[in-house]
């Protein structure tokens, strides 16, 4: 069973008197072990699509289905408990929080619960990204790649079942880029996620087990 | 987290922390300096705010209070001494020295007159008592004579100079009032009563008794009564208390909207980074509480330094005022340190309830667009 589906999704915005139509019906579903890459121009609804399967935001039509679980209508406050515990987010620019260190960054969002100690899950996913021996760093002193190491852990430390990224190699040299897309895909294994990206990157397309076209609010088959 | 949010941007936190400060120190120094004016004013009136002085009124037919007017006023005022004067002043001289002391001739001193050596008797009926630095300037001691008009008398006490208002720096020798026999009136009465109120009650009903013949309004007695100068003195400090105090309220509301436009900035300066804690799972609630937070922090932090600035303001204040610094740490003065401090976070979290509110509720993906 796919653990993102969307059925059907269209997306309007409404801005004064004109209405954009950035999806026009678009069905996807991502599956645990994979990792999916959504390209296309700029302004094709990339990051709109992004938003809908990140629970950012709610669809205009269509139904969104998470690990089989209608969630199209589920209120700010549910949206943000599914987003705490079933997904991970990394960013094109990082968006780390410059006093916290790297081990703080990664625990942060589980800082509020004192329910869970994720401090050993948080050493460990820093480990296992390489930056160990960077625990206490704040982030002003690492490098752009090991940035998006620690926002790789940090999309990881409530063991979620989808990681999103909006163009995570974006900010980063190619080669960095090419170590980044390499990590991502053996945590993807490790933890039995699903990845979907979405970037204008034609590397990050080798790195994928499925590339999805958008042009214009529409998938290209 | 808070804290470290806080240092982000220090001097825009040192500046909203000195807002809070000014607005504590206000509050907290106006009202300590309002229970300190109010102690220095009850303390120089002393104990006198339990008596009433008569003395002859304006419209009296005789040139005193006569030996009926004080019969009359024994009869109406039963739960307290009356204690009727006769004075005079003479130049007592010693050894040489001379001292120019006013002389009060009565039958009872224990009531009037506190003692720092030899006795204050009740029954006085023979004897002298002398202020202490006029024994001392002329050389006197206890038991030595002393000579008023043509006769001599024994000191049996030394007056306590500090002690009530008294004629400052004038000397007085007190005596028996047989000393005193020539004179036909006396010249006043001070009746002692139990406490401030007491004291009132006893003016007023002597005012109507004396002064008040039918519709005419006459002085034949002047009656005063200390507990009203008290009373007054007391609303007056009451009024200005109440303006310090308001005046502190302004500028700790100065303080909030300082305060209002620090978390405010930092939240619109943290929009996209908010945005982030959103979409990572962080609730509503807990960034409300992040923020709540941070304002609390810079409230505490500000009150703290403001009830210690205070304190020294206050310190100061009593040590001139009263001359004991250390009765700032009385609860009728240091409890406007705690209204500082509890104002200054309650302000600080209150002018934070926006921002935090309008934090926490914006959409995730409008404030990652930035
Ligand atoms: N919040 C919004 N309000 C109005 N229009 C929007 C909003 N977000 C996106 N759009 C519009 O929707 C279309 C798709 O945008 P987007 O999803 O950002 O595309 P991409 O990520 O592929 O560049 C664009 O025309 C964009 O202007």
């Amino acid at each position: 069973m796919s653990v993102i589906e969307l059925d059907d999704v269209v997306k309007r915005y409404e801005s004064g008197a004109e209405t954009i139509t950035a999806l026009k019906g678009v069905d996807f579903h991502a599956d645990r072990g994979e990792m999916v890459t959504v390209v296309g121009p700029s302004g094709s609804g990339k990051s709109t699509m992004l938003n809908l399967i990140g629970l950012l935001d709610a669809p205009t039509n269509g139904s969104v289905y998470l690990d089989g679980q209608d969630v199209t209508d589920f209120t700010e406050d549910q949206r943000t408990e599914e987003r705490r515990s079933e997904l991970g987010f990394v960013f094109q620019e990082f968006h780390l929080l410059p006093m916290l260190t790297a081990v703080e960054n990664v625990e942060l969002p589980s800082m509020w619960d004192t329910s869970v100690d994720r401090h050993d899950r948080a050493i460990d996913l820093l480990q296992r990204v390489g930056l160990g021996d960077r625990l206490q760093h704040t982030p002003q002193q690492l490098s752009g790649g090991q940035k998006q190491r620690v926002a790789i852990a940090r999309s990881l430390i409530n063991k979620p079942d989808i990681l999103l990224a909006d163009e995570p190699t974006g900010n980063l040299d190619q080669d960095t880029g090419r170590t980044i897309l390499e990590e991502m895909r053996r945590l993807k294994d490790e933890e039995n996620i699903a990845i979907v990206s979405i970037t204008h990157d034609e590397q990050l397309e080798t790195y994928s087990d499925r590339v999805v076209r958008l042009v214009d609010g529409v998938i290209q088959s | 987290m808070a804290w470290r949010n806080l240092g982000r941007n220090r001097v825009r936190t040192a500046l909203a922390a000195l807002g809070i400060v000014i607005g504590v120190m206000a509050i907290a120094s106006l009202g300590m300096a309002g229970v300190a004016l109010q102690q220095q004013a009850s303390s120089n009136l002393g104990g006198l705010t339990n008596q009433v002085t008569i003395s002859p009124g304006q419209d009296s037919p005789e040139d005193g209070i006569t030996d009926e007017q004080v019969e009359e006023i024994r009869s109406i005022v039963t739960d307290a001494k009356v204690i009727a004067q006769k004075t005079n002043d003479t130049t007592v001289t010693s050894r040489g020295q001379e001292a120019h002391v006013s002389v009060t001739g009565l039958t009872q001193a224990s009531a009037l007159y506190d003692v720092s050596a030899g006795e204050s008797p009740e029954r006085f009926q023979s004897g002298a008592l002398l202020t202490n630095s006029t024994a001392q300037a002329l050389g006197l001691e206890l038991g030595d004579p002393i000579e008023y008009d043509g006769q001599l008398y024994r000191i049996r006490g030394l007056i306590d100079s500090s002690s009530g208002f008294g004629p400052g720096g004038f000397g007085e020798l007190v005596l028996p009032l047989s000393a005193l026999s020539d004179q036909q009136y006396y010249d006043s009465v001070t009746i002692v009563a139990a406490d401030g109120d007491a004291a009132t009650d006893i003016a007023a009903n002597l005012e109507t008794y004396f002064n008040q013949d039918g519709r005419n309004e006459e002085e034949i007695l002047s009656i005063s009564s200390y507990a009203s100068v008290q009373q007054n003195i007391n609303s007056f400090m009451n009024t200005l208390e109440l303006a310090l105090l308001g005046i502190g309220s302004i500028s700790l509301f100065v303080a909030s909207v300082a305060i209002l436009n620090v978390m405010l900035m930092s939240t619109i300066e943290r929009r996209g980074e908010i945005g982030v804690l959103r979409a990572v799972g962080i609730r509503r609630g807990e960034v409300l509480r992040m923020i709540l937070t941070e304002a609390a922090f810079l409230g505490t932090l500000g009150g703290l330094i403001g009830a210690l600035c205070s304190l020294g303001v206050g310190l100061a204040l009593f040590n001139v005022l009263t001359g004991d610094p250390w009765l700032v740490f009385q609860w009728e003065s240091s409890r406007y340190l705690v209204y500082g401090m509890a104002f200054a976070i309650s302000a600080s979290v209150l002018s934070g309830l926006y921002p935090a509110w309008k934090a926490a509720n914006e959409s995730p993906v409008e404030a990652l667009r930035g």
